[in-house]
Order: structure tokens, then C-alpha cells, then sequence
């Protein structure tokens, strides 16, 4: 995933996998990649020695960029809202979020 | 770093997640060595998928819709023997095709099992978690689902807890 953000975050130990989203693990059915994968996840869990130490775990996904499919079918309300109003994407990057009361009045 | 945590992901998340992490405070990391090894060990997931088990409620997805900034940031129980028949993903951000055809693939519970089984860790604990992943001002998650999470993992004397993201 995005481990230069879960670090940013304060995660007390990182495993670091570059799969694309939607299955960390592995693909639906390859139980011996899932397993791999969960394997190397608790060893580094038992060898990090440092707060917030990224472990990079040595998996390389087979497919490039275009032809993951790791997107929903259809886009989230947030990108939905951020194209109708683009002004709001400032705010979205910048981390100035809305309160709940007030996103109406964006 | 060597990897390129980045390839996969769109220009838009991208820059939204670079961004975000230059804004970051600085926090001091909670961190304590492992008391036992893993092979002693209870070992509970949490998953960020927004999975619940089909006789739970589900998570509020009309709620996202009506404000795109503030979903539900409730959690759901998974217990250990779940599959996906038992459950349904209600992430909207990720193509949950592949969870709902395979939990493991988002939730590795059948693995932690045989991990179980194998003696390399103590056991899988009675009970796994999942929220929704995607919460830019995280209030109730903080101050109501995560300690409720904790309290509960504290009952089932768990030692190491895997968040898995999505």
C-alpha cells in the first residue's frame, strides 16, 4: 500500500507491499500468494526492532498500472463532488475538511 | 525506500495522499517489543474494508453519499470463522469484487487460521474488526469505535493486532 503515509501517520511497525488496492493479500483464490504475503506481514511484525520501521516485503504484482482493476464501478461520492465542484479540491489536498454541518454551504 | 508504493494508484489519489502526508504532525509512535514470540501469540485483523456479516447492520453508505467528507465511522465485528458467504464489503472507494469473492484477499482469516493450525502463532482471535477506511477527519472512529475495538481485544487477551489496508 502506501507506506510513506502509514508511517506519517505514527504506525508502530510497516510491512510494505506495492500491490494495487482493493486485495493487499493477493488475487481472490491464490490461498499459497495470500499466505506468502500474511506470512512475511507477522515476521516482520516479530524482526522490526525501531518505532515506525518499514519492512519492504519482496512481492512484485504481476499486472502493470492499466490493467488492475482496483477502482469501484462507480466513482466515490467525494470524486463525484470534487468534479462538480472543483474549487472544493483545495480544501480535499490541504486536509481543511468541512464540518458536517457546513459542506452545503462550500 | 525501493519499492514504488505509487505505481498503482491514480494521479488524483496520488497527489491527495503526497499532500497529506507533508501536512502530517509529528506524533510519537506507541511502540512496546512483542511480550512473546508469535508462536505464543493472539493475533486479531483489522481490516479497513467496511466488511460486516450479513445479520449485522450494514455500514452506512447513504450517509457518505449525502456528505462526501464524513462517512460512517462506525465498526463491525467479524468473528474468526467468517467467510465471504457470512458477509458483504460496503467500501465505496475500492472494487470490493475481490473481497466479496474472496475474504482473504482483504481480510486474511482462513490464513490466520492455518497459521493456527500450524503452530506459528497462539491462535486467531474469536473476534476481527473493520471500519471505513476512508475518513479524512476521523472523530467518532478515534473517540468511540477505537476504543470500544480495544476494550474488546483486551477481553480476548489479544498480543498483536495486523491492520490490513485496502
Amino acid at each position: 500500500m502506501i507506506p510513506e503515509f502509514t508511517r506519517s501517520v505514527g504506525a508502530p511497525r510497516i510491512a510494505a507491499i506495492a500491490y494495487p488496492m482493493a486485495h493487499p493479500l493477493g488475487a481472490p483464490g491464490d490461498r499459497e500468494g495470500q499466505m506468502a504475503v500474511l506470512r512475511a506481514t507477522l515476521r516482520a511484525l516479530e524482526e522490526a526492532r525501531e518505532p515506525a520501521e518499514v519492512v519492504e516485503l519482496p512481492f512484485e504484482w504481476p499486472e502493470r498500472p492499466g490493467q488492475v482493476h482496483a477502482d469501484p464501478a462507480e466513482p466515490p461520492p467525494i470524486a463525484r463532488l470534487l468534479a462538480r465542484r472543483p474549487w472544493l479540491v483545495a480544501k480535499f489536498l490541504s486536509g481543511d475538511i468541512p464540518e458536517p454541518q457546513d459542506w452545503r454551504a462550500s | 525506500m525501493e519499492m514504488d508504493s505509487y505505481r498503482y494508484l491514480n494521479r488524483v489519489t496520488r497527489a491527495a495522499v503526497k499532500a497529506w502526508i507533508k501536512r502530517e504532525p509529528y506524533r510519537e509512535v506507541p511502540w512496546r517489543p512483542l511480550r512473546k514470540p508469535l508462536a505464543h501469540s493472539t493475533v486479531t485483523l483489522i481490516s479497513s474494508v467496511a466488511v460486516a456479516m450479513r445479520d449485522d447492520q450494514p455500514f452506512d453508505q447513504d450517509k457518505e453519499r449525502r456528505d462526501p467528507w464524513h462517512p460512517d465511522e462506525s465498526y463491525r465485528l467479524i468473528p474468526r470463522d467468517a467467510t465471504e458467504q457470512d458477509v458483504h464489503l460496503y467500501h465505496l472507494h475500492i472494487n470490493t469484487d475481490f473481497g466479496e469473492q474472496d475474504l482473504d484477499c482483504v481480510m486474511p482469516l482462513r490464513r490466520l487460521k492455518e497459521l493456527e493450525q500450524a503452530g506459528e502463532i497462539g491462535r486467531s482471535a474469536p473476534t476481527h474488526y473493520s471500519f471505513q477506511g476512508f475518513v479524512l477527519k476521523p472523530r467518532e472512529l478515534l473517540e468511540e469505535s477505537v476504543p470500544a475495538m480495544i476494550h474488546r481485544m483486551k477481553a480476548e487477551g489479544v498480543d498483536a493486532a495486523v491492520l490490513v489496508p485496502v
